[in-house]
């Protein structure tokens, strides 16, 4: 028998009340308005169009959970300080730092990856292949997906508002004039095809 | 032409002379210089399918972490690591004191390499350095939290942070290990490079002048950290390695364990988020490996490690370091004598002279320069794009200075003291004309090109002398150098002819560093064989065959370029006796020759067709031709039924290219192409900030194979070159030896918004030593750009800033507002 | 990272007593981008046990004007006050400031709030793994004093101590300049009361309290503003100084003017003899001059950040004027 059993633990914050109705009593005041906990650490998101139901550590970044749980490994780790936008992933349309984002605040959200936007033949991809808009590649995905949210919110962006878009993505190849042209030529393409 | 093997081998060493123009060159080019190749690392990299070794999983792999050093120069004297151990999820605890990590010898030498410590050593001799234990657990964030549990008395040591000081016969040993009587660490042979007699040089000038110079530490912050995975396979081991030259540490593994044959050792060599040289000049990836290879003995699991972002910033840059120089200059612009000595920073190869480049590039007669290589209590400094930062700095810094000391235009005097080896152009020419290069002056074009881009005639004024409308001071740089010539070295290549569709396979090892390589090799076999780009493909062997040299960024067309071309001919040769012989020999006799009654002068390859030269409508495409020869592979049905087999001698041919290059001290080819840039800056003076509003690089590349490649180069080159100059620094405490900023927060590296256009323009003199008379652009920019910004910055303001990087506060410093 | 219990607060009394139970064993996190970049290198003495989500709070991210005031939710990203009409044509100053703050993915992450409850960037005290126990960690001195402090105070160190290291925000200064209100789960405080230098603390807020909503009053008539940062790169970066300056004019005399500098001393600085410089003056580059240089007056410059000084004066004279469209 689990001794802890009379301790009555709080399911949302763990606080140890000494009787049912202290729980109750905890449980309406702290926690008013809560449906019923969903397993621990389970979160339910979107990722590229499919849907997960997977238990996450609460010290899992969202990098991790998508590169190494999920193996999107497009994903790519550069700096693991938020001062780089290499690691970035588009979350519910905004594009936002994978590693400086806790997995288990990710339940509910709908996040792309490169790989969702490679797979949706979005014109970005030929763009960047045709401009060199890459030489290692490594920092690369990071670029596109930053642009993918910029022409998804702007469809035809200038090229003062590329840079200011990418200005947190940072090259060590220093590709970074071949960006603008490249993100240009989609959005030319993007239109065309509108048309 | 002959296919003895005696006239193949006088062939070989005819076409391979890099000495001499090129002797057979191509009668048109319909690939090479073609603008815009698409790139075949393209679409897995820019759709994230692009694999890098950060990014292997194996299954059932452990990770591994190993413990800094909180201190520049410390032993362990007493570790107590049962805490660690006793963690859940951990797995193992390596110790400096297990007696098989303590062989040094075990991670054993390389050829032309120098030795690192030994791993996991129980003394460190820089803060940071990987040192004591290394835990490998179920996860990194287990083994992060045990190696916080380990327990150690540290003995600290007095240490060094400052070259000149730590010179010092009186200072404290820095690494008593190596350099038991003194911290200066270089006494070989090639500390000291003297041409001519300073003294007459400086006596016979009509001004002497005297200065110093700085550049604090800077690094390469290549985006993927270093790391491995290490997988037994029965006695066979699986590694994955990020690592530029995957050759050297797969050679460095075969020795370990009482050796492992080589053919045993498979080397996964994945893309490689860039590292510009850097690290993997030395040992540091593989004393982890080993660590995880015994680990992984141990426990009987993959083991992976990664360094952490601020493990990655433990060395840098070979020009860090304080030059003091000397010069002599007459008043028409020559100068006479130039002196240098550089207290360079535990640099592993002080063999990249302060005047080395006065010597390569210049009518200098009298030289002398000494490279003073200090151990002092940081990391490693290395080639990082390039070796050849201390002397073109220094180059630079030399003639901006006599330029104005003379009033005289930076590019006048560049083209005044343009030579080689101590003498003038005639000379210089005289030597191309001998080897049967066409005579260009190299410099000449480059500067008229970069001048009329630049508007250098309009833009160029005295020191301090323009203020702008905006308030701020305008300034304008000139520097130039001879193009890059790392040209030593040696890399093999194999071309296949693929059956079922006749496409080329070109096999090489990978180690794609990003400067499409593979694409630029492509375009070399498409031309050289007649085929149609499409139809070539680098096919990277992952396991570390067929050697390239450097594999990927340094002398991928100089030295690599000359393999793949050599093997292409041959290949074509090959190609065209087949089709001229029978198709399928075996035991019942041959088929007819697909160009029966011809031979091989008659035919000729274009667009993937081999075809008759005199008769060019009988054609048959490559895919055709090998369909006859087995399309159906090595199932010889037909043959079984008493049909005759169409199975035919494989397609394939290899070559090789050895090149002592311009390094070469005894024989050396004078260097020809020269390179020439151009800074526009504006400072303002009341915060010192340098905004950097437009560059122009002219680079002589002798001949451009892949231009948007060279372009990247050039751009890519410009903008770290910047970077460089005007922000990177890697900070130590002074008081505790502790590195302050190993993070991409605090270590400034440039963003899309601190820098104006560059300009890009290529000149093709073909007087290079590569194949087509080409030269390697890759080193150039990146390493001539960081110096430009100081005759930049001085034509702003009229005062001279002599320690890099050049920040605000120097800036302020200058013009006496602080 | 090591692990720690994660909780979803969805009401501010939810947070409260969540903080209240863990004291200063838990962390608040909301954008997350200081607090994981601080988790990731261990540099605290003590790894929090507990998070509270407060993003999971519905009804704290709004920009809206009310009666002439501008109110914004505690949880409103950097990027939405950047790009918000109102806020750029009636407080341009903390538009500025906002759109100005590290790089575009942090402004579409870091919250208004965030960026005013930040922790210190001093690189001994973020220095991984805890390395230099320094004041701000309850240990035995700062060692920038004798270090590399080319970052640091040039306005002295704190009171309780002489830890030098400096607020980074860039949203303080102008919201102190344009004298707002930062209200809490507990109470209303002045801007320029927030601010507090203790150990593992900026802020004045307690263990159990969180900010809610930021209040600007409506500028009055002839009133403008603005915002300038330096720092070596154009993004991304920390500022070196920054500065805000709020103006108003009547006919062509200044009538009232409040002046910041942050990123120089240990809490966002008052250059309150620059306004005094200004007051009653009509606005040309020599009083703008004399106010820079009144601005830095009681500056102690240490060894390496003199320039700092050189840079905060020169953004006091350049924000009056660019509060004058010049």
């Amino acid at each position: 028998m689990n001794k802890d059993i009379k301790n009555y633990a709080c399911p949302y914050c763990g606080e140890k009340c000494r009787s049912a109705d202290e729980l109750k009593e905890h449980v309406f005041q702290a926690h008013k308005g809560r449906g019923l906990p969903a397993p621990e650490g389970s979160i339910k998101l979107t990722v590229n169009k499919a849907e997960y139901v997977i238990r996450v550590a609460p010290n899992w970044t969202l990098y991790y959970l998508i590169h190494d749980k999920l193996g999107l490994t497009g994903t790519k780790q550069f700096c693991d300080q938020g001062a780089c936008g290499s690691c970035t992933m588009i979350v519910d349309g905004k594009p936002v730092l994978s590693c400086m984002l806790l997995a288990i605040e990710c339940g509910g959200k709908v996040i792309e990856t490169v790989e969702g936007i490679a797979a949706d033949g979005h014109p970005l991809i030929e763009a960047y292949v045709n401009n060199h808009a890459m030489q290692c590649g490594y920092c690369t995905p990071g670029f596109v997906v930053t642009s993918k949210a910029l022409l998804d919110r702007h469809p035809d962006p200038t090229e003062e508002e590329i840079v200011e878009a990418l200005a947190g993505n940072l090259c060590r190849c220093s590709t970074y004039p071949q960006h603008p042209i490249a993100v240009r030529e989609a959005a030319g393409k993007m239109k065309a095809a509108k048309k | 032409m002959s296919t003895h093997p005696e006239n193949q081998t006088a062939r070989a060493l005819e076409l391979l002379d890099n000495l001499k123009a090129d002797m057979s060159p191509l009668k048109e080019y319909k690939h090479i210089g073609v603008k815009g190749p698409r790139r075949i690392d393209g679409l897995a990299k820019a759709s994230g399918q692009a694999d890098y070794t950060m990014d292997v999983q194996v299954p059932g792999m452990l990770y591994m972490r190993f413990l800094m050093s909180p201190y520049p120069h410390a032993k362990i004297l007493k570790m107590d690591t049962g805490k660690a151990a006793r963690l859940a999820g951990v797995r193992n605890v390596l110790r400096f004191d297990d007696p098989e990590v303590g062989k040094e010898e075990i991670i054993g030498k390389v050829a032309g390499f120098f030795g690192s410590d030994r791993p996991l050593s129980g003394v460190a001799h820089m803060e940071g350095e990987l040192v004591g234990a290394a835990v490998t657990a179920d996860s990194e964030a287990i083994a992060e939290e045990a190696l916080a549990l380990i327990e150690i008395d540290w003995e600290e040591r007095p240490f060094m942070l400052d070259p000149v000081a730590a010179s010092d016969p009186a200072a404290p040993l820095t690494f008593p290990e190596r350099y038991i009587d003194g911290n200066h660490w270089n006494r070989g042979a090639y500390d000291e490079l003297a041409h001519g007699d300073v003294k007459k040089g400086f006596a016979a000038a009509d001004k002497v002048i005297e200065f110093k110079f700085s550049r604090t530490a800077n690094t390469w912050v290549g985006p993927e950290r270093p790391c491995g995975v290490w997988k037994w396979n029965g006695d066979c081991p699986e590694i994955w390695l990020k690592h530029q030259r995957v050759h050297l540490p797969k050679s460095r593994i075969s020795q370990w364990f009482g050796g492992i044959p080589m053919n045993k050792i498979q080397i996964h060599s994945l893309y490689q988020g860039a590292s510009f040289g850097g690290w993997c000049q030395v040992d540091w990836n593989l004393g982890p490996l080993w660590c995880a290879a015994l680990v992984s003995k141990r426990t009987g699991r993959p083991v992976k490690y990664i360094f952490n972002r601020r493990e990655d910033f433990f060395g840098g840059s070979m020009d860090e370091g304080v030059y003091f120089v000397k010069v002599g200059f007459n008043k028409d612009g020559s100068i006479t004598a130039v002196e240098a000595t550089l207290y360079q920073v535990n640099a592993i190869w002080p063999v990249f002279n302060p005047v080395l480049h006065l010597h390569d590039n210049t009518t200098i007669p009298h030289l002398k320069g000494q490279c003073k290589s200090i151990w002092v209590n940081k990391g490693h400094t290395v080639p990082t794009r390039c070796e050849m930062l201390p002397p073109v700095l220094t180059q630079t810094m030399i003639f901006d200075r006599v330029a104005a000391e003379l009033g005289m235009d930076p590019i006048e005097l560049a083209l005044k003291n343009d030579g080689a080896m101590g003498h003038d152009m005639a000379w210089v020419n005289e030597e191309k004309k001998q080897r049967g290069f066409q005579v260009r002056d190299s410099l000449k074009e480059c500067v008229e090109k970069g001048k009329a881009e630049f508007k250098w005639d309009e833009s160029w004024h005295k020191p301090g002398a323009r203020k702008l409308p905006n308030g701020r001071l305008h300034g304008v740089g000139f520097t130039w150098a001879h193009e890059w010539d790392d040209s030593c070295g040696s890399g093999e290549f194999a071309i296949r002819i693929e059956r079922t569709d006749g496409t080329a396979s070109l096999l090489a090892t990978g180690a794609d560093n990003g400067v499409d390589a593979e694409n630029t090799y492509c375009q070399i076999a498409a031309d050289e064989i007649g085929l149609r780009l499409e139809d070539v493909h680098y096919n990277p062997q992952q396991y570390v065959g067929f050697y390239r040299m450097t594999p990927d960024s340094s002398t991928n067309m100089s030295v690599n370029g000359w393999a793949v071309r050599h093997a292409a001919r041959i290949l074509k040769e090959k190609i065209l006796e087949s089709a001229t012989g029978p198709t399928a020999l075996t035991q019942r006799g041959g088929y007819q020759p697909a160009f029966p009654d011809t031979s091989p002068q008659d035919l000729d390859i274009q667009d993937s067709h081999i075809f008759l030269k005199s008769d060019p409508e009988r054609r048959m495409s490559l895919a055709d031709f090998v369909r006859m020869a087995g399309e159906s592979g090595c199932f010889s049905t037909d043959e079984f039924l008493g049909v005759r087999t169409a199975w035919s001698e494989p397609l394939f041919a290899s070559s090789y290219h050895v090149q002592y290059g311009a390094y070469n001290p005894v024989n050396p080819r004078p260097r020809f192409c020269r390179q020439a840039h151009f800074m526009e800056v504006e400072v303002d003076t009341e915060t010192g900030e340098i905004f950097v509003t437009r560059i122009v690089n002219v680079n002589d590349v002798g001949k451009a194979i892949n231009r948007m490649s060279c372009e990247g180069q050039q751009y890519g080159g410009s903008i770290m070159g910047v970077s460089r100059a005007k922000f990177e620094e890697v900070v130590h405490d002074p008081v505790t030896g502790v590195m302050l900023n190993g993070n991409l927060i605090d270590y400034k590296i440039a963003t899309m918004q601190d820098l104006g256009p560059v300009s890009t323009i290529l000149v093709e003199t073909g007087m290079g030593y590569g194949p087509y008379g080409l030269i390697g652009v890759g080193e150039d920019i990146g390493t001539v750009v960081p110096g430009l910004m100081a005759p930049a910055v001085f034509n702003a303001i009229g005062v001279r800033i002599d320690d890099f990087p050049i920040t605000p506060d120097k800036i302020l410093k200058a013009l006496g507002k602080i | 990272m090591k692990e720690f219990k994660h909780f979803n607060a969805y009401s501010i009394e939810e947070a409260v007593s969540l903080l209240g139970r863990y004291g200063e064993r838990a962390c608040i996190i909301a954008g997350g981008t200081d607090l994981l970049g601080k988790m990731k290198d261990a540099i605290l003495p003590a790894y929090p046990e507990a998070l509270v989500n407060i993003k999971t709070i519905p009804g704290l991210s709004y920009i809206k004007e009310d009666g002439g005031m501008l109110k914004i939710g505690a949880l409103t990203v950097l990027s939405e006050i950047a790009h918000s009409e109102v806020v750029r044509s009636h407080w341009p100053a903390l538009a500025q400031a906002a759109c100005r703050t590290a790089s575009p993915h942090i402004r579409d992450m870091g919250t208004i709030a965030g960026n005013l409850c930040q922790d210190i960037r001093c690189w001994y005290y973020r220095n991984q793994n805890n390395r230099f126990s320094c004041l701000r960690k309850k240990g035995g001195r700062c060692y920038a004093i004798k270090g590399d402090n080319r970052y640091h105070s040039i306005f002295g160190g704190s009171v309780s101590g002489g830890c030098l290291a400096v607020h980074p925000s860039d949203t303080a200064p102008a919201l102190i300049a344009l004298d707002a209100k930062i209200k809490t789960s507990g109470r209303t405080l002045d801007a320029r009361d927030f601010f507090e230098v203790k150990p593992v603390k900026t802020t004045v807020l307690k263990a159990d309290e969180i900010v809610t909503e930021i209040q600007v009053p409506e500028p009055a008539a002839g009133t403008t503003s603005a915002f300038l940062k330096f720092a070596l790169r154009k993004s991304i970066d920390f500022p070196i100084v920054n500065c805000a300056a709020m103006i108003t004019l009547k006919g062509d005399r200044v009538a009232a003017a409040r002046i910041c500098l942050n990123a120089v001393s240990v809490v966002p600085y008052r250059a309150a003899a620059a306004e005094q410089v200004v007051m009653g003056k009509s606005l040309d580059e020599a009083v703008a001059e004399e106010a820079g240089k009144a601005a830095v007056s009681e500056a102690k410059p240490l060894e390496h950040n003199k320039y700092m000084v050189a840079i905060a004066r020169t953004l006091v004279k350049r924000s009056i004027l660019a509060c004058v469209g010049r």
